[in-house]
């Protein structure tokens, strides 16, 4: 332990090199039975945090198989953190940390002595399993609890213990498979802040793979979005979540009147709204659209209750922009 | 919407208990046609809400009508209600097609065969509908276990953690059926933990706390029931620093926080800001680029009603 | 006059570790030992010891009753290779009923295995730690109480001239309870190894020993006729074929062992067969565990 006069500053992740941890070329799985799971997949994740998405059960599943050395492709290749995947599959493992989306903790023994026998099995000696098991246990949130029985913890704390024995043999790469199923409301939200911290500040990457879009675009860097075995998309959340020339404008409260006396009111300043659910559409014409709304709502004396420059969504790749349909809700 | 409509949920008063568990505490509740979102945190009695909803258990204490008559030891509201619970179960040696026109004919319908190809090209299962269920991912099962609760027409729907196990393009085709469904003037219920599909999705929302009912409505106008939180909102403008001066002399405003994002804003007077704002910006010659609510999100809503 | 006040805040954060990393073999070593430790309970509470360690007490029994005997003058109540049929028998039934799961169901059932076929090891490395661990706590139950016998004994003889006899005894029957150890061990692993619930597990075990056993008692009674005069009768041979503890037991015979044992004796023919179907055995066993962990690392 450092003894220093402020915590230091986090390691920015891939900093040493700045390649991407997983390539894929021309990878593809086919099952005996016509399942084709992979098709002619090519991609390659950067460090950071990346998404994955799309992937339905079959294709994660042997995509992540494939990643770990457990199963050849029929054709093509992958390679993680510089390695051959079929070649350096061993060593492959020692370095990533894996977190099944399935329950797959026994009940009966305590997180502590879990852990530990997991860092043991990735390569670790006794004492170092221990203290890193410990430590793993102390960053993902579980105190005194962890010398229970995994079996009486709640589904929270559950994967949590999941996630702390993919960190306790030191990884430099995390793949965690859904790491929020189960968790309500609160838990989704702490597990993604620790999923967050980890890749800002623990210096390893993280590939998180998710159906929900909305976590998505909170905590990841980038994005790789596959759809039946195929790459649909990869890049940069920035790149896929740039703001469109579209202002939303809503009134706060009020009878809905005051909404199209909005409207009339712009569209006599030269500007052309268009109805969008509770508020309005606004093309942004130039610098001074903004000015322009503004004193119009001031004139009119209306409560302003949002303005907002529209973003796309990752939801749009798989859904056309419906920036112009009315939510209807 | 009225009491005796038929398509209506009414709960008054209703309490269940199994042993010293009190799963559901006193909930009163009108669900009426559109789509409604059940959210609470895990073991807050949504579950047992919905089956107490689809008839399988009577209520301890309290009284429960669906479409105006009780739901328990009913048979016959199983013709207007489908249910789509939570879990896999679905019979893995049967094709789709098989297991949704099973449903259709245990509902007796008069034509099996187009309701079910109609419930299944509902939830957009045509391609795979020959094949067995054990050949299905997740996500697959539970379409075609939407589809074989939506085969009979129900007016009431009631469901589960739906999108559960579902892609995101098989979210996005559920979210939008149910949408749909709600429009037509059905009653749909559904439970989620993912709050940004239920703020998409629901018209109104019922929140369970331990039990109790914490809070139905619009959750924007719940929002503005609590007082006695400030609104947080996100302001960026031409120059923070100056309106941020501008904004803590207003007597709506609680503070003010100069973030690298732009301005943080608590406005203790929701109403009272939002007219201000404006007017302000342009007295003070300020560009105004974004305002944003900060939480009034469905997440923050939630967190607060849980929190409380 | 104050000191000047001085603080410091300790880096807390993720700490890489940077010390030596064991490759494939220890940590095959390290599961075939933790494995080891589970196959006696230890470490899982009081509960999970009651089985191996009452089994090993009763594996001890005759042992004890021994050392009885020579306190008061006797002989060795008990030979080294055969020791006692039916206590090892139901000993060892009632041990790998109970221990083969708890090393492999366990795992199954609660889907344990894609978090050990992502560590450096290779999905056939997980059975086969497995494995060598079942069969050194089986030996451990089977050779611990002939050492407990071979000391109860050496106490009451004189000279080194005895010991060394029984020292020369005693070596083949640690022998033969390897080979116990080997065969049994790997059979009922491979059994075990079909079902994550522990109940069926043990039930397979337990029901495929007890019933071959059985069946290979009655026949051999059958075999040998009303008189029960034991002859060397092509029919008693071929009922020691049914079960694996006669199998055991014919090989033992054709190498010579203590007289009398379960089955006629084979000689070198019937002896060979006897061989050839406990190898057959072992290796179709082996087959299978291998076969099914590359299942499910690849499932």
């Amino acid at each position: 332990m450092l003894t220093t006069s402020d915590p230091p500053a986090p390691v920015p992740p891939g900093a040493v090199t700045g390649a991407a941890v997983i390539e894929t070329t021309a990878l593809t799985k086919r099952y005996p039975g016509g399942v084709t799971a992979l098709d002619s997949l090519t991609v390659e994740v950067a460090p950071g945090i990346t998404g994955l998405i799309g992937a339905n059960g079959a294709g994660k599943s042997t995509l992540i198989k494939i990643l770990l050395g457990l199963l050849p492709p029929t054709k093509g290749r992958a390679r993680v953190l510089g390695l051959d995947g079929q070649r350096d599959a061993e060593q492959i493992r020692t370095l990533v940390g894996y977190m099944p989306e399935h329950d797959c903790l026994p009940p009966d023994v305590s997180a502590t002595e879990f852990v530990t026998h997991m860092a043991r099995m990735a390569g670790l000696p006794a004492v170092a399993a221990k203290e890193r098991a410990a430590e793993s246990l102390r960053h993902v949130g579980l105190h005194e609890e962890r010398y229970r029985a995994v079996g009486t913890y709640s589904t929270g704390m559950k994967q949590r213990v999941k996630l702390a024995q993919a960190l306790a043999g030191d990884p430099r790469l995390l793949l965690l498979d859904e790491p929020t199923n189960g968790l309500d409301p609160a838990g989704r939200t702490a597990m993604l802040e620790l999923i967050a911290r980890i890749g800002a500040e623990f210096g390893l990457s993280v590939v998180v793979a998710s159906h929900l879009l909305g976590e998505i675009e909170q905590i990841c860097d980038h994005l790789v979005a596959v759809e039946s075995g195929r790459l649909l998309r990869a890049g940069s959340l920035t790149s896929l979540t740039q703001v469109s020339q579209l202002l939303l404008v809503e009134v706060a409260d009020g009878p809905a009147g005051r909404t199209a006396d909005l409207a009339g009111e712009l569209g006599r300043r030269g500007l052309e709204p268009r109805p969008d659910g509770r508020g309005l559409l606004v093309p942004i014409v130039d610098e001074a659209t903004c000015d322009v709304i503004r004193d119009a709502v001031a004139d009119l004396g209306i409560a302003l209750g949002r303005m907002e420059q529209r973003r796309h969504r990752v939801e749009e790749l798989f859904r056309p922009a419906d920036l112009e349909v009315t939510d209807g809700r | 919407m009225t009491a005796n409509d038929m398509s209506s949920i009414e709960l008054r008063g209703v309490s269940q208990w199994y042993g010293n568990v009190v799963a559901v505490n006193d909930v009163t509740m009108t669900i009426g046609p559109g789509v409604t979102g059940l959210l609470g945190p895990n073991g807050a009695g949504k579950s047992t809400l919905l089956h107490l909803m689809a008839g399988f258990l009577a209520p301890s204490r309290g009284e429960l009508t669906v479409g105006g008559a009780p739901a328990w030891r009913r048979p016959d509201v199983y013709s207007m209600l489908g249910l789509v619970t939570e879990g896999e179960s679905a019979y893995p040696f049967l094709t789709g097609a098989e297991f949704v026109r099973a449903a259709a004919r245990l509902h007796r319908l008069p034509d099996p065969a187009a309701a079910t190809r109609r419930a299944i090209g509902l939830v957009d299962m045509v391609g795979p509908m020959n094949r067995r269920i054990s050949t299905y991912s997740k996500g697959m099962r539970q379409r075609i276990r939407v589809a074989a609760a939506l085969v009979h027409d129900p007016e009431v729907l009631l469901l589960d953690e739906p999108f559960n196990g579902m892609d995101p393009r098989q979210r996005l085709q559920m979210m939008d059926l149910l949408r749909r469904l709600g429009h037509s003037g059905r009653t749909i219920v559904f439970s989620s933990h993912i709050l940004e599909e239920v703020a998409e999705v629901a018209g109104t929302i019922q929140v369970m706390v331990a039990g109790r009912l914490a809070a139905s409505g619009d959750f924007r106008a719940i929002r503005r029931l609590m007082t006695s939180r400030p609104h947080v909102f996100v302001v960026r403008s031409g120059d923070d620093r100056r309106l941020a001066s501008a904004l803590i002399g207003r007597p709506a405003v609680r503070g003010v926080e100069l973030t690298a994002d732009g301005l943080q804003v608590q406005a203790a007077d929701y109403g009272a800001f939002s007219l201000d704002i404006a007017g302000l910006a342009r007295a003070e010659g300020i560009r105004l680029r974004e305002l944003l609510p900060a939480d009034e999100s469905l997440e923050s809503v939630f967190a607060y009603l849980v929190a409380s | 006059m104050a000191a000047d006040a001085t603080g410091v805040i300790h880096d807390l954060g993720y700490q890489p570790y940077t010390g030596p990393r064991f490759g494939r073999a220890a940590v095959v070593r390290t599961l075939t030992g933790y494995s080891l430790r589970s196959a006696f309970g230890l470490g899982r509470g009081a509960r999970a010891k009651i089985v191996p360690v009452g089994v090993f007490v009763l594996m001890c029994l005759p042992a004890v009753i021994n050392a009885f005997l020579v306190a008061r003058g006797g002989t060795r109540a008990f030979p080294y290779d055969t020791y006692s049929y039916l206590v090892r028998v139901v000993g060892m039934t009632i041990f790998l009923a109970a221990q083969a799961p708890e090393l492999v169901s366990r795992d199954l059932r609660h889907r344990v295995l894609p978090l050990y076929f992502a560590r450096p090891l290779r999905p056939a490395d997980y059975p086969l730690a497995k494995l060598v661990a079942l069969i050194t706590a089986g030996l451990i139950v089977l050779d611990v109480p002939l050492l407990l016998l071979y000391v109860s004994t050496i106490v009451g003889v004189h000279g080194p001239g005895a010991v060394w006899h029984e020292t020369v005894l005693l070596l083949p029957g640690l022998a033969y309870g390897l080979l116990w150890s080997v065969v049994l061990a790997t059979i009922a692993l491979a059994l075990a190894s079909f079902s994550g619930r522990r109940a069926i597990a043990a039930g397979a075990v337990a029901g495929f020993f007890f019933l071959t056993w059985v069946l290979s008692e009655v026949l051999g009674t059958v075999a040998t006729g009303p008189g029960h005069a034991v002859t060397s009768s092509t029919a008693a041979h071929v009922a020691g074929l049914v079960s694996p503890f006669t199998l055991l037991d014919g090989v033992r015979l054709a190498l010579g062992g203590t007289q009398p044992g379960q089955v006629p004796d084979p000689g070198a023919g019937w002896g060979s067969g006897y061989a050839l179907l406990l190898v057959v055995l072992v290796a179709a066993s082996v087959a299978a565990l291998v076969t099914r962990y590359r299942k499910v690392g690849a499932a």
